[in-house]
This record gives structure tokens, sequence and C-alpha cells, in this order.
């Protein structure tokens, strides 16, 4: 087993001036330590979202680095055929690490830049969020039809359906409430979907041996280096994502290789499984993927085409926000059917609505959870921000 | 006997004022040997105290009667506080000279005469003006630390430990600084029993000392 499924992705260091202020911040308590003294993390109930190093006044809180035993490793091998992916967060987080103001959109220099450190093809992970948002969606309409007695459609899990694609979430309700389980998305996330469609259909189109293409991510999160190295993503028979590394990661690796990262001409994603929709750019911030989904979703069940593509409901900040869209059932003679809809931002707020659907309380049909608060962007992996307020 | 008839003597310092020097200053012994331990990371320190977290919880609550004694003091006292407050924050000529030769403290400065002084030299009105800045600073500095550091941004708990170590560190130098004048130097260490046991200090050495106030006790008797 892999030494980091095993001693977790997150540790405090040395450094810790044992001020507490993290343990406020992690959502499952792991934790441990009064003030005063020395705090460490109990690594069966880390989530490894990294919350709590991006927190720490001291920055005394470290996550297991890729990049010098896998990333750089690769790179040097000759045999090895590198890819990398960027999540729809990084782009906009990576310019802050190079002077820009928040949010700066650095996607073209970023891939100019990918290209520099010698990755043989720089794709996007809106590739594979598309993928997500088509698979989730899909899956939705699925359960929607098992639930309401549709046959054909018994295979199906249960109402309501929870979202997948945050490493963190999965693991908070492995750990916490197994029972969930089945009503958590089948589909992969958007990065173990792109490593499993690298080694498979882009492998078979580049006419590449899947054991010689090495998958790469940049991720706004630390909690996907765990994702990962779990066992069960081996679609090809290889791992899925080879090695992960953060924004703040990339960043060094661009600062390391003495890269002049605002100077760079903007340059595209490589064809093929670069391309992407908008829904995938909005997966990073909170309701991104319940919005992206509901699209899709809407114009598979009624058979019609959004004129105005916004869910504005879902927007927001409130760390749990609740909506109902109307959806015209086409196979159902245009029956209008409610759609409730929950988005969680930040784990520590989804034990009461699990409750209510462990105990049959619940109304919703589609819940997305993402432990950070405000989604991605604001991920263990992001840059440091040292605001005062 | 009363306190008014010990001949050759003048009481510069009553009960109250001693008291919470001597409390003050505990609390500041206590607040600085475990402040340094954690900080540094000491075991032998912690250990004393009952490990890092109970060594944390005595600096804390130790904190609280470093706040509340100076407190109590200004509302019991609280005329004699604000002379104390004028006394320091007034320099008049006569300060500015006695800051030019350092009050003939210092060896290699050749002083003919020392100025006259006020209750306190200028030294020690400019060890008294930082002595209150920095107990503000380590307070206001300090509760945070300790309440509120769920909620304040993770830059400002930094901000605050900085400010909170490196004013502790000033303090604990110019506590020392004030130790050697009051205890050890020939020149003044008879101010240490007037502070720390009785309040009394010899009128012939205050007379010296701190000429204008001598001459204002006398025009009073």
């Amino acid at each position: 087993m892999s030494t980091l499924l095993s001693d977790g992705v997150i540790h405090v260091s040395d450094k810790c001036k044992a001020c507490d202020h993290c343990t406020s911040i992690c959502p499952t308590h792991a934790i441990k330590g009064r003030l005063g003294e020395k705090h460490h993390i109990e690594v069966r109930k880390c989530i490894n979202c990294g919350q709590c190093l991006i927190n720490c006044p001291f920055g005394a809180i470290d996550d297991v680095s890729m990049v010098d035993e896998r990333i750089i490793k690769a790179l040097k091998d000759p045999s090895k055929f590198v890819v990398v992916q960027e999540a729809p967060a990084v782009r906009v987080a990576l310019g802050e690490e190079f002077g820009q103001a928040p949010g700066t959109n650095v996607k073209h220099k970023m891939y100019a830049a990918l290209r520099r450190l010698g990755f043989d093809k720089v794709y996007d992970t809106e590739f594979t969020a598309d993928l997500t948002i088509t698979e989730e969606g899909t899956e939705l309409i699925c359960r929607v039809f098992n639930d309401l007695g549709v046959p054909g459609y018994e295979a199906f899990g249960p109402l309501p359906q929870f979202t997948s694609c945050c490493p963190a979430w999965v693991k908070y309700a492995e750990d916490k409430y197994p029972q969930v389980l089945p009503h958590i998305s089948t589909a992969k996330s958007p990065q173990q979907m792109f490593g499993a469609v690298s080694k498979t259909y882009l492998a078979e189109k580049l006419g590449i041996d899947p054991a010689s293409i090495y998958s790469v991510s940049v991720m706004p999160c630390t909690a996907k280096k765990y994702e990962c190295d779990r066992p069960e993503f081996i679609a090809s028979g290889f791992k899925d994502v080879d090695a992960v590394m953060t924004t703040r990661e990339l960043a060094q690796m661009i600062k390391a290789a003495g890269i002049d990262f605002m100077s760079l001409e903007d340059e595209q994603a490589d064809r093929f499984i670069g391309a992407s929709t908008g829904a995938a750019t909005i997966f990073g911030a909170t309701g991104g993927v319940m919005e992206a989904a509901l699209r899709t979703a809407y114009e598979v069940l009624s058979g019609e085409t959004l004129d105005k593509v916004d869910f504005k409901a879902v927007r927001g900040f409130k760390p749990v926000r609740e909506a109902t869209v109307e959806i015209p059932v086409k196979a159902l003679g245009g029956k209008v059917l409610p759609v409730n809809i929950c988005i969680v931002t930040g784990t520590k707020y989804v034990d009461d609505v699990i409750e209510d659907v462990l105990a049959g309380r619940s109304q919703y049909h589609f819940i997305e959870v993402m432990n950070c608060p405000g989604g991605c962007v604001n991920g263990g992996g992001q840059p440091i921000r040292r605001d005062t307020y | 006997m009363s306190e008014d008839v010990i001949k050759g003597k003048v009481l510069k310092h009553d009960t109250q004022t001693r008291t919470m020097h001597w409390i003050h200053l505990l609390a500041f012994l206590i607040l600085g040997i475990t402040g340094i331990g954690f900080y540094w990371d000491i075991a032998g320190i912690a250990n004393i105290f009952g490990g890092p977290a109970n060594s944390s919880l005595v600096h804390r609550w130790t904190g609280v009667v470093f706040t509340v004694a100076p407190i109590l003091y200004i509302l019991l006292n609280f005329d004699r506080f604000s002379r104390f407050v004028d006394t320091i924050t007034s320099f008049s000529k006569d300060d500015f000279a006695w800051l030019k030769t350092m009050g003939g403290y210092v060896p290699f400065i050749k002083v003919e005469e020392v100025p006259p002084q006020e209750k306190y030299n200028a030294g020690q009105k400019i060890l008294g003006i930082l002595i209150i800045i920095g107990c503000l600073l380590i307070i206001l500095t300090g509760f945070p630390m300790w309440l509120w550091r769920d909620v304040v941004a993770p830059a400002t708990l930094a901000l605050c430990y900085n400010i909170h170590f490196w004013t502790a560190i000033i303090m604990i130098l110019l506590v020392l600084g004030h130790f050697f004048l009051a205890a050890i130097h020939p020149k003044s260490r008879v101010e240490f029993s007037s502070m720390m046991l009785d309040g009394y200090i010899d009128a012939q050495i205050t007379a010296e000392h701190n000429a204008k106030w001598f001459a204002e006790l006398q025009k009073t008797e």
C-alpha cells in the first residue's frame, strides 16, 4: 500500500507554534493538541483537504510532495510520455504566485509554462469535467426514473444522488457514513476520468503504449494526491493518474526552472482532449458541478435546449443552499418534475443533510458536496493568502 | 510606629503601590519563564509547569493577573496614577540635561553635576512609558491569541504572535536593566528596599537624586 494512503498527505511540522488555530478549521476534528502543545494529525480521521495547511499562521503544516520523486523523475525519463492536466480552479489562482490579482485567468500562460517544463502533451481537466457532467447528469436521470418506477432503471441507486468529484468529501463519507455510499454518484472525479482516458482512449488514438504514458495532474487540492494513489483507479491496468502537484507546487517548479511566467506568449492546450465547454469551467466554484449537471439533466429530460444556461439559485456562499428546479419530462408526457437540490460547501456542514437522507426525511434529489469553503478555488493546494482580515 | 515619624526617611511608595509592583513582578517572571519555555520549545521549563499545555494554561491565567492587577490599582488609586502619568510624560530641560549625562550612571561619561530631578528621573520616566506601552501591547495581543484564535485571520494571529514575542523580549531586557539599576548599581540600589520592602528611602539620598521632589515635600510639610 502507498505510504501516502497509510500515513496521509498532510503533516504538522516541528515549526508548529501550538497556536491551536487549525483545530477550529479542520472539518473532521482530526487535529489533536491543546493550546500550547504541539499539534499532530490523526491520519485515520484526516480527509487530506489541506484547509489547515493554507490557514496555518506559521506555515507549519506541509503536504507530501510528488514533484521530485515522481514528476521530475518522469520528465527526465526518455521512455516516458508525460501528459498533464490542470483543474479549472488552478488557472485563476496560479497568477497570484506571480503578482497577479486573485482570479486572474492565466491559463494560456500556464499551458506555455507546462510545455517549457518538458511535458509532452498539455491537456486540460475541463475536458473530463464535461465528461463528469454527462456521467453525473445521466446517472441522476436514471436514479430519478428508478425512483419513479420507470421500468428498465431498477439497477440504479437511490435518491438523492450526491456528487463524487471531491475526494475529501468522499473519504469523509467512507469514514463516517458508509451507509450513504450507495447515494454517491458512481462517476469518477474529473481528475481520475482524465487519467483513465489518457491511458486508454488517448493511448489508442496516439498509438502509444499505455505503460509508457505518465499522467500528471495539477490540482488546487491536496486530497487529489490521496485520490490518485487509491488502488481502485486502474482502468487501463496502470494507475489512472501517476502523480499530482498542487497550484503552489507548479508555481515553485516554474520559478525553479527560471521561467519568466508573465512574459510567456499565450498558448493553447493540445487538441483532442484539450477542448471543453463553459460548464466545465464553473466546476471549481461551489454549486458549479450542480449547475453544470442540471443543464445536462434539463436538456436530456425535457428534450429542449436551454435559452439561459445559468441556474443562479445554486450560486452563492452560504454553507448550505437549496433550490427547486422545475423540469418538464418529455418521457412522462411533459409532466413537470420539481427537482430539489442542495449544495453544501464545507464538509463540517454536511452531517445534518446526511442524517436526513439516512432517516428517509430528505426531500432532495441531488446534493453537491464540496469540502472547501467556496469550492475548489479555495482548495488546500492553492496559493496561501496572507490577508489580515 | 507610624509611617511619617521615621526620622531621616521619606515615604516614596505606599503599600498599594508596592503590592501592585510585587504582584506584577511575580506575574511577569512566570509569564517570561513560561513564554520562553514554549516559544523555544524548552521541555525542561514546560515540565516544571506540568507539560506544554499546562504551561500555556499557567501563562494565560497569569496573564489575567498581569492585566487585572494594574487595572485594580488604577481604579483604587486613580489620582496617584494620574500624577504618575503626569510626571513620567513631562520632560523639562533638566530631564534632557540628565539624559545627556545619563544621570552619571555610565562610567565613561564624566559628570560634574547631575541636574535636579522629580520623583522619577528622566531614565525612570522613559522606562515607565515603555513599560506601560509594552504592557498594553502584550495584553492587547495576548487575549486574541487565547480567546479569538478561532476567528481571527491567520495573518492577524501571526502578527499578534510576533508583536507579543518581540514586545516580551524588549520588556525582559528593560526589566533586567531596571533590576540592575534598582538593586545592584551602587549609586541607586537603595531604591530596592523602598519598592520591595517598606516603601521608605533615605532623605539625604532623595535630596540628591530627586531634588525637585524633595523640595516639594519640604514645602508641604
